[in-house]
């Protein structure tokens, strides 16, 4: 690497420092597996293992990879709506990984989550309008005359109408529910949002609505998205940067044009060979994976992909890659890069 | 224009809270709304009581003793010559009130304590549910009776007994009340009142409470008619309500005699009917209210 592109890198790196939103240092969350009358400790399930991200303000990070693999984990951990075991979360500049209590709860407007199951996480004996304002009264004393007007002119904004406030969740349908969702979450005006998987429970037709909807608001209010999804083209559509998820491992991190064009993990490359091609006359190698996933309980030692990589070698087995910038802007955890 | 306009607004909406749905189904249950007529009546004519005779419920009248029904005595009187509609409706009053009583007691500190067991689970979780199991273990009649022959004497009265019987009752509707928690907060809106960060009181009050009250009103419903047999009961084996005052239970405690038993049926019918009417009733309304509230339900 020549000495210019390192001074630019380096350059890069701490000007990106001030606009950077959320930094999330080795994070772990290790669920333990208790078994007997005594309830003793057998073991963790290492849901997220050593993740480390960073999001840049206003941009989308794409957090992908095949269920249960951490990704949902990842984004309530960051949340802080469950405790991490190990590492950090710095959200802004400041620490959040140990706020408790009341600060923790005041911290939240910080930060919204927009929930995966549209039926689920709305409380159906409550008035659409009480629960989208719910944050705001948690968080501000305003008159129950100004949060009504407001709330109103939210629920418009998320392309319902403001009459609606005074229904109920079972008289909307999935897409206008997942948009009550949505507007509860922008209620606080908050920086970043987390989405975990919003539109997977949606009707195709719907999910491009909802999509294009959140793409708006992004603009609309300058939110930071981490967009959590298992279907490659949402978040091919949706994200700047993504990340892969494998185990609970962050496998490779880039651009939403590396990812997709040039994928360097094999797990990534057999992911992205799985995209349908619309185009019938192009041909496409796919790349199968042999077996499951293993045990999060029990991963494999080394790389935790070395058991179904279609290109793994003797020292996969012990050696755990960390995710190195092979090019620029493109990270990737795989010893195959490790040469240099 | 307008005129199609004004006719699709015509039908003003219906409120469509589910509450408000739950309350047009039971309204359109004709046992239940008979139910709760038949209820009401009995509650009202009770409570009234003063107001509708004026007989001295306490008053012995020797030269009175076991008179047939007639147009002085509707129900005629028992041996002591105590007229029998009079202490049927003051004895209305003081089984409606243990019933009462008993449910609004064991309902309220069922469901504190079978909320919190059940939100914040783990070591709050198991204290308090080791003191319920404590509590459930208790033989209830056996310490109903050792209880008020102890406090026989010292405090005696209505509130005794209802203290009581409230404090062995609540462990069956904390256990329920937890276990509907349990399976409540896993629901993903649980987790997005956390994230917005309202607090656990609040959770538990404005988001878990209302989605579990069907089963709370159900359960108190039927623990309404339960208290009253339980009542009944213990009153009819003398370990319940004072003697001297007249409840539905100590009414039926004549009956024990044979004679009383075989020649005299107007002494003890009329409140044996009452309490099959009045349970009967309320088992009633209990159906209705959990078909209403089962929004599943179409009846």
């Amino acid at each position: 690497m020549s000495e210019q592109s390192v001074m630019e890198r380096d350059h890069q790196h701490s000007q990106a420092d001030s606009d950077v939103l959320l930094e999330v240092k080795n994070l772990k969350k290790y669920f333990p597996v208790t078994a007997g009358f005594f309830k003793r400790k057998v073991g963790d399930v290492k849901a997220v293992d050593n993740v480390s991200l960073t999001l840049k303000k206003g941009e989308t990070f794409g957090l992908v990879g095949e269920s249960g693999c951490g990704k949902s984990t990842t984004g309530r951990t960051i949340l802080r709506l469950t405790n991490a075991t190990d590492g950090q979360i710095i959200f802004d500049g400041q620490d959040i990984t140990r706020l408790r209590g009341s600060r923790l709860r005041k911290f939240r407007q910080n930060f919204q989550m927009v929930f995966q199951d549209p039926y689920a996480s709305l409380n159906t004996k409550m008035m659409v309008g009480h629960i989208v304002d719910e944050p705001l009264r948690n968080f501000t004393d305003k008159s129950s005359k100004q949060l009504k007007s407001q709330i109103k002119e939210l629920l418009v904004r998320v392309g319902l109408r403001d009459t609606d406030y005074y229904k109920y969740p079972h008289e909307f349908s999935g897409g206008q529910r997942q948009r009550i969702g949505i507007a509860r979450a922008l209620a606080v005006n908050p920086k970043l949002i987390i989405a975990d998987e919003p539109v997977s429970a949606l009707d195709v037709s719907i999910q491009s609505q909802v999509l294009n909807l959140l793409k708006d608001l992004q603009e609309e209010f300058n939110l930071t998205y981490l967009f959590i999804a298992h279907d490659l083209s949402v978040v091919k559509h949706m994200s700047d940067r993504i990340g892969v998820m494998y185990l609970g491992h962050l496998v490779e991190v880039g651009s939403n044009e590396a990812i997709y064009k040039e994928p360097l993990h094999p797990y990534t490359q057999a992911l992205t060979s799985a995209i349908p091609e619309p185009d019938p006359t192009k041909k496409k190698e796919r790349i199968i994976l042999e077996g499951d996933v293993p045990n999060p309980q029990n991963p494999p030692s080394g790389c935790v992909f070395h058991t179904r990589c279609p290109v793994a070698m003797p020292k996969c087995k012990e050696i755990v890659p960390q995710l190195r910038e092979v090019r620029p802007n493109h990270e990737v955890a795989c010893l195959l890069y490790d040469e240099d | 224009m307008n005129t199609e306009q004004a006719s699709i607004k015509a039908p003003k909406r219906k409120n469509s809270s589910p509450w408000a749905i739950a309350r047009r189904k039971f309204f359109h249950n004709k046992l239940a709304m008979i139910s709760s007529v038949f209820l009401m009546t009995v509650i009202i004519l009770s409570f009234l009581a003063p107001y509708i005779t004026t007989v001295d419920i306490s008053r012995v009248n020797i030269g009175e003793t076991s008179l047939t029904p007639s147009s002085d005595h509707w129900l005629g009187t028992d041996q002591s010559g105590r007229d029998v509609f009079t202490r049927l409706l003051y004895g209305g009053r003081v089984s409606l009130t243990v019933g009462m009583s008993v449910t609004a007691i064991v309902v309220v500190f069922g469901t504190l304590i079978g909320s919190i067991a059940g939100y914040f689970g783990g070591f709050v979780d198991n204290i308090l549910m080791r003191f319920t199991d404590f509590i459930l273990n208790f033989p209830f009649l056996v310490f109903v009776i050792v209880l008020s022959s102890l406090l026989f004497g010292h405090v005696s009265g209505v509130w005794v007994l209802i203290a009581v019987i409230s404090g062995l009752s609540w462990g069956g509707v904390a256990r329920i009340v937890r276990s509907k928690i349990l399976a409540e907060k896993e629901n993903e809106y649980i987790l997005a009142a956390e994230s917005i960060g309202t607090s656990s009181a609040k959770i538990i009050t404005r988001h878990l409470l209302p989605n579990v009250l069907s089963t709370i009103i159900v359960q108190a419903t039927l623990l309404f008619a339960t208290m009253i047999v339980a009542e009944a009961g213990l009153s009819y084996l003398g370990f319940g309500v004072p003697q001297e005052v007249p409840s539905w239970g100590n009414m039926l405690t004549s009956s024990r005699q044979p004679d009383v038993l075989q020649n005299k049926p107007w002494i003890w019918i009329p409140p044996g009917l009452a309490i099959v009417f009045t349970i009967l009733s309320i088992n009633f309304i209990g159906e209705g209210l959990k078909d209403a509230l089962n929004p599943k339900s179409n009846r």
